[in-house]
C-alpha cells in the first residue's frame, strides 16, 4: 500500500524528480566518458599523443565525483522537503517509522539506478562521438577505442551505486529522525534575521582585502611562483565567502535604505526577500560562486589556449611559408594562398655545407621574430646591420665569424636551414667567394601570409613536399621541419587535449553547481507559500508577483556568477606565461556559461512560480 | 440612510458541475452594509462564511448574483481588476495575521500603499498616522518575529487601514489572540468604526468577539438565517448572540 501511495506521490513530483535524473544522468555520462578515454588501453597505446593527458582525465573524474555528492545531497534534500508532510501524513495514519524509512530509502536508490541506466547508454554514446572528434582534431586514423569499455563501466556503477547507497541512508535517516509533528509543520518555520553592525562592517572590510591581495598575487604570479598560487588560494577562498557572508547583505540593506526604491511597487517585498534568502544561502552561493570560477576558468583556460596556438606559433616565426627548391606545383600551391610579401633567395650546397648569397640576404632582410627590451614579448624586426665581414658561419665554425644577432635567427629560424641541410655547416658568403664554391645553385623563397589558418590545408602539402626533399637532403627521416606549419600542428595536438578537458570539466561543473543552487533556493519555497498568498489577498496582480519572483532569483543567480566571472577574468592573468593573449575569445566560454547557467536560472523560476504561486490565479 | 458601501443581492455559490452532484454553498444570500457600520457574520462550520468572505473579498467568483462594494459590481471584473480593485478598495486582517516577517512593521505596513504607487514622501506620514492610532508607534522598525501576537494583530489592522479602503473584511481577527488581546483588539475596532468612520465586516466564531458589532447576520446552509441588531449593552447583545447560537445546537431545528 505505502509503495503504491509513494509511485503516486513521485508520479505527482514527476517534474522535480526529472530534474534530479537529468543533473544526475549528466553526471554519469560525463564521469564514463572520462574513465572511458582514461583506460581505453589499446587507444592509448596507439596514440601517444593523449596518454599524456590521462592523469587529466582521472583528476577531472576525482572533481566530478565531488561535485556529484553535493549535487545529490542538495538535489534530494529538496524533494525531502516537498515530501515531508505527506509522510508525516502516513505516520499520523499509523505507518510505521520503519516503513517510511524504507519507502525514503527505496525511492532515492530508485531514482539512482534509473538515472544510471539512462547516464551509462549517453555515455557511451558520448565517448564515441568524442573519441571521434578527438582522433580527427589530432589526425589519428582508427586507434582502436572501444566506447563500451568493461573496466570504467564497473567503476562508474560502482562508484554511483556506493553513492546512491550513501544518499539514501542519509534521506531515510533524516526523515526517521523527526517526530511526526515537526514533518506535518514543515515549511512552517520562521526565518531569523540577524544583524550586527560592527561585525559586517568588519567583514565587509576582511573580503575586500583578501580578495585585494588574491588578485594582486593572480596578476603578479610571474615574480611570486608558486607562493603566489598558495597566496592567491588562501585568500581568495575565504574572501569569497566572506563577500557573500557580509558585503552582500550590507549592499541589500543598504538599497533597502533607499526609500524610493524600496518604497516603490513591490520592491520591499523583493529585497525582503533577497535579504532573508542570502542569510541563508551565503554558503551555497560562496560555493556556487568558487565553482564557477572554478568550471568557467577551465573553460576559458582550455579555449584560451586552444585559441593562441596560432599566436604562439607565429612567436618564433615572422615567415609563414619557406619553399626550398619550389617545384611547379609548390609554387602554384602559394599561387593560391593571399602572399602579402615574398622573396627569394640564392644559395649553393655540396657535400661539406650550404652557402647563402650574402648580396640577397642583404637586399632584402629576412624579418625575425625578436624579443626587444621593455616590450611585452617578441616581435617582428627587420635585421638592420649590414653585414660587414665577407664570411660568416650559422655555427662557430673555425676561423670563419659567427652570423651577427637577428641575422643569425634568419638563416637559423626563418630559413629553417638547420632542419633542412642536416649536418652540412650552413655559412653566409659575400659575391666573391659565393661565386668560388662549387656546388648546385638552388634558391629558397620565404612568403608571409595575410592569414595563416586559412590555408592549412594547402600549407599540410607544402609541409610534405618540404620534408621529403629535407630527406633527400639529409638521407635520414625527417620528423619534424621545426617551421611555423609544424610548431603550429604539435602545439595543437596539445590544445585539444586541454581544451577538450576544459570545456567538459567546465561544463560538467557548471551544471552541477547550477543545479546545486536551484535545488537550493527551491527547497525554502515552501515556506514562501503563505507570503505570496498573503500578497495576493491584499491585491497584488499576478504580473507583480511573477515579476518579483523573476527579479529576486535573478540576482541571487546574478551576485556569484559575477564574482565567479571576475575571479575568472582576472585569475587568466596567472596563465599569462603561458598563453600570450589569455583573453583572446574568451567570449566562447563565456556565452556556454550564460546559456547553461540562463536555462537553469529558467527552469528554477518555473519551479518556483509552479510551488508559489497558487494554481487559481 | 447613509450610503451603502456594501450591496450583495441574491448570491449563489453552487461546487460542482451541473451533471454531478452540487452543493449550494450559498443560496440566494441578500444583504446591505452601510457606509461605516460594523456587522458580524457567524454560523456553524460548513454554514458558507469563508465562501461569503472570499467572494465578498474578491478571492473567489459567485456563480451568480451581484456584490457591489462602494458602488462598484465586483462579479463582472477581470483577475487583474480584481487584483487592484482588492488592494485600493478593500482591507483585511486575517486570523494568522499574514504578516510578511522578511519586512519590518513599517515597511508591512507601507506595502499597500507601495503598491498603489503612492508617492514616498506621503507614505511615511501615513503610515505613521495609523500606526498612531492603533498604538504601534514604537515597534516600527521591528521584525514581526520580535513582537507579540497582539501587536501583530495590530499591525495587521494597520496595514489593512493604511490606504483607507472601503471596506476591512476581519476572518476571525481574535482567534490567534489571548483574551486580553481579544479585548483590546476589538476595543481597537470599534474604536475606528465609531470615531474614523470605518466599515468593517467581521467573521467570527468568537460570541465575545461579535457581541462587539452593532448587528449580527446569522448564515446556516448557506441561507441567510437570523439577522439581530445590537439595542442596548454589549453584555445583552452577548447573550442574545448565545441565544441564537443555543438554537443552532438545539435538537428542535429538525
Amino acid at each position: 500500500m505505502l509503495l503504491k501511495l509513494s509511485l503516486t506521490s513521485m508520479r505527482k513530483l514527476a517534474k522535480d524528480y526529472l530534474v534530479l535524473l537529468f543533473g544526475l544522468t549528466i553526471s554519469i555520462s560525463i564521469f564514463y566518458m572520462f574513465e572511458t578515454l582514461a583506460q581505453n588501453k589499446v587507444f592509448l597505446e596507439a596514440n601517444s599523443l593523449i596518454s599524456s593527458i590521462v592523469f587529466v582525465f582521472h583528476v577531472g573524474t576525482f572533481i566530478l565525483g565531488i561535485i556529484t555528492v553535493f549535487y545529490i545531497f542538495y538535489a534530494t534534500s529538496f524533494l525531502l522537503s516537498l515530501r515531508q508532510r505527506e509522510l508525516g501524513m502516513y505516520m499520523t495514519l499509523g505507518a510505521k517509522k520503519r516503513k517510511i524509512t524504507q519507502l525514503m530509502f527505496m525511492e532515492t536508490f530508485f531514482v539512482g539506478l534509473t538515472a544510471l541506466i539512462i547516464g551509462i547508454v549517453l555515455g557511451v554514446g558520448l565517448s564515441y562521438g568524442i573519441a571521434e572528434l578527438l582522433m580527427w582534431q589530432l589526425d589519428f586514423q582508427g586507434g582502436g577505442f572501444q566506447p563500451l569499455y568493461s573496466s570504467s563501466l564497473l567503476i562508474t556503477v560502482l562508484f554511483y551505486v556506493a553513492l546512491f547507497f550513501l544518499t539514501s541512508i542519509v534521506n531515510a535517516w533524516r526523515v526517521g529522525r523527526k517526530s511526526v509533528l515537526s514533518l506535518l509543520r514543515s515549511g512552517q518555520q520562521q526565518d531569523q534575521v540577524k544583524t550586527s553592525g560592527l561585525r559586517t562592517f568588519f567583514g565587509v572590510l576582511l573580503s575586500v582585502i583578501l580578495i585585494a591581495v588574491g588578485y594582486y598575487a593572480m596578476v603578479h604570479i610571474a615574480e611570486l611562483m608558486q607562493f603566489g598560487i598558495i597566496l592567491a588560494t588562501a585568500t581568495i577562498i575565504p574572501g569569497t565567502y566572506l563577500i557573500f557572508i557580509s558585503l552582500l547583505p550590507f549592499l541589500v540593506k543598504r538599497l533597502k535604505q533607499n526609500r524610493n526604491l524600496n518604497e516603490t511597487g513591490i520592491n520591499s517585498f523583493t529585497l525582503g526577500q533577497l535579504r532573508f534568502r542570502m542569510l541563508n544561502l551565503m554558503m551555497v552561493l560562496g560555493t556556487v560562486a568558487m565553482l564557477i570560477a572554478l568550471g568557467l576558468g577551465a573553460m576559458t583556460a582550455g579555449t584560451s589556449f586552444y585559441h593562441n596556438i596560432g599566436i604562439q606559433a607565429s612567436m618564433f616565426h615572422a615567415n609563414d611559408v619557406v619553399l626550398y627548391e619550389p617545384n611547379e606545383t609548390e609554387k602554384q600551391t602559394l599561387a593560391t594562398m593571399d602572399v602579402t610579401e615574398e622573396e627569394d633567395y640564392r644559395y649553393k650546397y655540396n657535400d661539406e655545407g650550404v652557402y647563402f648569397l650574402k648580396t640577397d640576404l642583404e637586399a632584402a632582410p629576412p624579418d625575425v621574430m625578436a624579443f626587444e627590451e621593455g616590450s611585452e614579448g617578441f616581435s617582428p624586426t627587420t635585421p638592420e646591420a649590414k653585414l660587414s665581414a665577407d664570411e660568416y658561419a650559422l655555427y662557430g665554425e673555425e676561423g670563419v665569424t659567427e652570423l651577427p644577432g637577428n641575422w643569425w635567427t634568419a638563416v637559423s629560424t626563418e630559413l629553417g636551414a638547420g632542419s633542412m641541410f642536416g649536418n652540412r655547416s650552413i655559412f653566409v658568403y659575400g659575391e666573391s667567394s659565393y661565386q668560388e664554391v662549387d656546388g648546385e645553385e638552388q634558391h629558397v623563397t620565404l612568403a608571409k601570409l595575410n592569414d595563416f589558418t586559412a590555408y592549412l590545408p594547402e600549407l599540410e602539402k607544402l609541409d610534405a613536399s618540404q620534408k621529403s626533399l629535407a630527406e633527400t637532403y639529409t638521407g635520414n627521416q625527417v620528423e619534424q621541419l621545426g617551421g611555423k606549419y609544424s610548431n603550429y600542428v604539435a602545439l595543437k595536438g596539445f590544445a585539444s587535449g586541454t581544451i577538450f578537458m576544459g570545456v567538459f570539466l567546465g561544463i560538467a561543473f557548471l551544471m552541477m553547481m547550477a543545479s546545486v543552487l536551484m535545488f537550493k533556493l527551491l527547497s525554502s519555497a515552501g515556506a514562501d507559500v503563505h507570503r505570496y498568498s498573503m500578497l495576493r489577498k491584499i491585491g497584488v496582480r499576478k504580473t507583480l508577483l511573477v515579476r518579483s519572483i523573476y527579479r529576486e532569483l535573478f540576482l541571487l543567480f546574478l551576485f556569484p556568477a559575477i564574482v565567479g566571472i571576475v575571479h575568472v577574468i582576472v585569475g587568466m592573468q596567472m596563465f599569462s606565461f603561458i598563453i600570450i593573449e589569455p583573453y583572446t575569445k574568451i567570449w566562447i566560454p563565456l556565452t556556454l556559461f550564460f546559456v547553461i547557467y540562463g536555462i537553469y536560472y529558467f527552469i528554477t523560476v518555473q519551479m518556483y512560480k509552479r510551488i508559489v504561486l497558487p494554481k487559481q490565479f | 440612510m447613509k450610503q451603502s458601501v456594501l450591496d450583495v443581492h441574491q448570491l449563489n455559490k453552487i461546487y460542482g458541475k451541473k451533471s454531478e452532484k452540487q452543493f449550494h454553498a450559498l443560496n440566494s444570500v441578500s444583504f446591505a452594509m452601510a457606509e461605516g457600520e460594523f456587522v458580524g457574520v457567524m454560523g456553524p462550520s460548513g454554514a458558507g462564511k469563508t465562501t461569503l468572505l472570499n467572494v465578498i473579498s474578491t478571492l473567489d467568483t459567485a456563480t451568480n448574483g451581484s456584490v457591489k462594494i462602494a458602488g462598484t459590481d465586483i462579479t463582472a471584473m477581470k483577475q487583474g481588476q480584481l487584483a487592484d480593485f482588492r488592494s485600493s478598495q478593500l482591507g483585511f486582517i486575517f486570523q494568522d495575521f499574514n504578516l510578511l516577517e522578511n519586512l519590518t512593521v513599517y515597511e508591512n505596513i507601507a506595502l499597500p500603499l507601495s503598491l498603489q504607487s503612492v508617492a514616498v514622501r506621503n507614505i511615511k506620514p501615513a503610515v505613521e498616522s495609523v500606526a498612531t492610532k492603533l498604538g504601534i508607534e514604537a515597534i516600527l522598525n521591528k521584525y514581526p518575529v520580535t513582537i507579540s501576537g497582539g501587536q501583530k494583530q495590530r499591525v495587521a489592522a494597520a496595514r489593512a487601514l493604511v490606504h483607507e479602503p472601503a471596506l476591512i473584511l476581519a476572518d476571525e481577527p481574535t482567534g490567534a489572540l489571548d483574551s486580553k488581546n481579544a479585548r483590546s483588539l476589538m476595543e481597537t475596532m470599534v474604536h475606528l468604526n465609531e470615531n474614523h468612520g470605518t466599515s468593517i465586516m467581521l467573521v467570527t466564531h468568537d460570541p465575545l468577539s461579535a457581541s462587539y458589532c452593532e448587528r449580527i447576520l446569522f448564515i446556516q446552509d448557506g441561507k441567510l438565517y437570523k439577522e439581530i441588531h445590537r439595542n442596548s449593552t454589549r453584555s445583552a447583545f452577548h447573550q442574545d448572540i448565545l441565544d441564537v447560537l443555543a438554537q443552532f445546537a438545539s435538537p428542535d431545528m429538525d
